[in-house]
């Protein structure tokens, strides 16, 4: 303690007892919403800056040339920061020039040891209100994203619920209709092809690529489903690069194209969706007419496969294989295997 | 409402309960089912409902629908399972909500199909899930068969499928309807059956084993 050399102690003593008080006093105010505001911040600079010159009357002039520590010492930081705090970069910076003005009127002169106080004082005020406003601009952004989060849950959970409901009505009428018979059996099967659509746009997860460009096959096969058209995925997604997935995609389109074209009447067809480890297999099967084998290379040997070409032209362009399985009444399948690569 | 005491039911009626929060859907089955000869012992809209009403009926199967106010159709599921004797519980499900589907049928459920089956497809399923049948649709095919696909990058001592299970699973999700597998496979439709059966049997037994494992490290920490 420096006490013993003050020209003044009685008077540096009780000034210490102000600084205590008002510490204590901040303390409580600070910890309220309405104390930081700017009469308290700026008498909290005010106390620092008087406390800086009152080492003027406390000290002796010969150890203040000699580079003494004011009296509040690194007290004086307290305010600026709290200028920080309540102000960002702008009021720490205002309140450490306050308190380093009144540190160089002490002083006197600009020494190299004040020199050094008022830039710490300037970094404290500066950084520290940067840092403080980095944060509480950070907190509030996760907060947002916090409630928006729980917002879309919420939705998502309403509309499962929604679309349950409706899915059942759908179900129900069409099942109920095609009983009924007549007129109410185009209703049903009306209400039938839209249950189908619906369920499958529920159950697709969005299409969007993930962060290294993949893309889920499964978003892209589901709106293939219909009443006659049964899709099976996996749980988890199925991720194809982008191109990829869109060129799987629509090679089973065309397969699907090619069913309702050339399986008959009333025909169904599967889609199969598997993922193997470095290979994705996609089968499409019909239960339609077929064909015989030896028709089929026959007509692969003519070039007048059409649809089943390009389905061939596709997958090979991606690096996989495609075959073709058919023989007479009992349908045709296609198996398309692509490397993840 | 129970017309197990009704006279003109015949002896040995499958006793059926049905779950859903639907009135007129679970009204509809319900008169559907009593039309066809089976007894409909109970019907509840809620989970914790469904459960106390099975414990009092004891159905032999319980048509559930996924989809509660109270309960995940996962938990009710759970519930039946552990029921003393357990009924045998045929899903029903509207959106057919992939995951939902999955954690139910390895929480115990035998049979799955989506509402939009017709009624003979319905009580063709619960005689055959009452007899103790795998019911699969295509779309269960798959989930299951992509259940093994992820369980089998994980470390731990995992079910796997045999090449034949896989190869009948595959053609089940393609959609053949078992006589078709056993017709192309030269097999029994019994064994084609029993293949389907035990793909779902060792999902169920892996789950319960991890229930076990999971409740015995909560309990020991």
């Amino acid at each position: 303690m420096n006490h013993s050399h003050y020209e003044r102690p009685a008077l540096g003593w009780a000034l210490l007892g102000v600084m205590t008080v008002w510490t204590a006093l901040t303390a409580v105010a600070y910890a309220q919403p309405v104390g930081r505001r700017w009469p308290l911040l700026v008498a909290d600079v005010a106390v620092a800056v008087g406390m800086v010159l009152a080492t003027l009357a406390v000290e002796t002039a010969h150890r203040i040339d000699a580079g003494s520590p004011t009296l509040p010492a690194a007290w004086a930081a307290a305010p600026i920061l709290a200028c920080a705090v309540a102000d960002g970069p702008r009021g720490g910076t205002l309140a450490a020039l306050a308190v380093a003005a009144a540190d160089v009127g002490e002083r006197g002169s600009l020494t190299e040891h004040t020199f050094n106080g008022v830039v710490l004082l300037l970094f404290a005020g500066a950084v520290g209100g940067y840092v403080v406003r980095l944060g509480v601009r950070a907190e509030r952004a996760i907060g947002t994203a916090a409630r928006r989060e729980a917002a879309v849950a919420e939705r998502e959970r309403l509309a499962r619920d929604i679309h349950d409901s409706v899915l059942q009505v759908l179900a129900l009428v069409s099942r109920r209709g095609a009983a009924l018979g007549g007129e109410a059996s185009e209703l049903a099967r009306l209400a039938g092809e839209q249950e189908v659509r619906l369920r499958s746009l529920v159950s697709t997860p969005a299409p969007v690529r993930d962060d290294k460009g993949s893309v889920d096959v499964r978003a892209l096969l589901e709106p293939l489903a219909s009443a006659a058209v049964t899709v099976s995925c996996p749980a988890d997604s199925v991720p194809l690069p982008e191109h990829a997935a869109h060129e799987v995609a629509a090679a089973v389109a065309a397969a699907l194209d090619n069913v309702r074209r050339h399986a008959g009447d009333g025909a169904r067809a599967w889609v199969f969706l598997e993922d193997a480890e470095d290979t994705v297999v996609v089968s499409i099967r019909d239960d339609g007419l077929g064909m015989p084998t030896d028709r089929l290379d026959e007509a692969r040997e003519a070039g007048r496969l059409g649809v089943i070409q390009s389905i061939l032209g596709r997958v090979r362009d991606l690096g996989g294989q495609a075959t073709v399985t058919s023989a007479p009444g009992e349908g045709t399948e296609v198996e398309l295997r692509v490397p993840r690569c | 409402m129970c017309p197990a005491a009704d006279a003109t039911v015949a002896e040995g009626a499958l006793r059926v309960l049905v779950v859903d929060d639907h009135p007129i859907w679970r009204d509809g089955v319900a008169r559907d089912l009593e039309a066809a000869g089976y007894v409909v012992c109970g019907t509840a809209g809620e989970g914790a409902q469904a459960l106390r009403v099975a414990a009092a009926t004891r159905p032999d199967v319980v048509l559930l629908d996924l989809n509660l106010p109270d309960m995940s159709g996962v938990e009710v599921a759970r519930g039946l399972a552990a029921l003393e004797p357990a009924p045998r519980v045929l899903v029903l499900s509207a959106s057919g909500e992939r995951q939902d589907v999955l954690d139910a049928m390895t929480a115990g459920a035998t049979g799955y199909l989506l509402k939009s089956a017709s009624m003979s497809e319905l009580l063709e399923a619960v005689q055959r899930v009452a007899g103790g049948d795998a019911v699969f649709t295509p779309g269960l095919a798959g989930l299951v068969l992509g259940e093994y696909r992820r369980l089998a990058g994980g470390v731990e001592d995992v079910p796997r499928l045999t090449e034949r299970e896989t190869e009948i699973l595959r053609l089940v999700a393609k959609g053949l309807t078992y006589p078709q597998i056993a017709e192309r496979l030269v097999l029994s439709v019994r064994t084609v059956q029993n293949h389907v059966q035990s793909t779902l049997t060792k999902l169920q037994l892996h789950n319960k084993a991890q229930l076990v494992r999971y409740a015995l490290e909560q309990g020991l920490d």
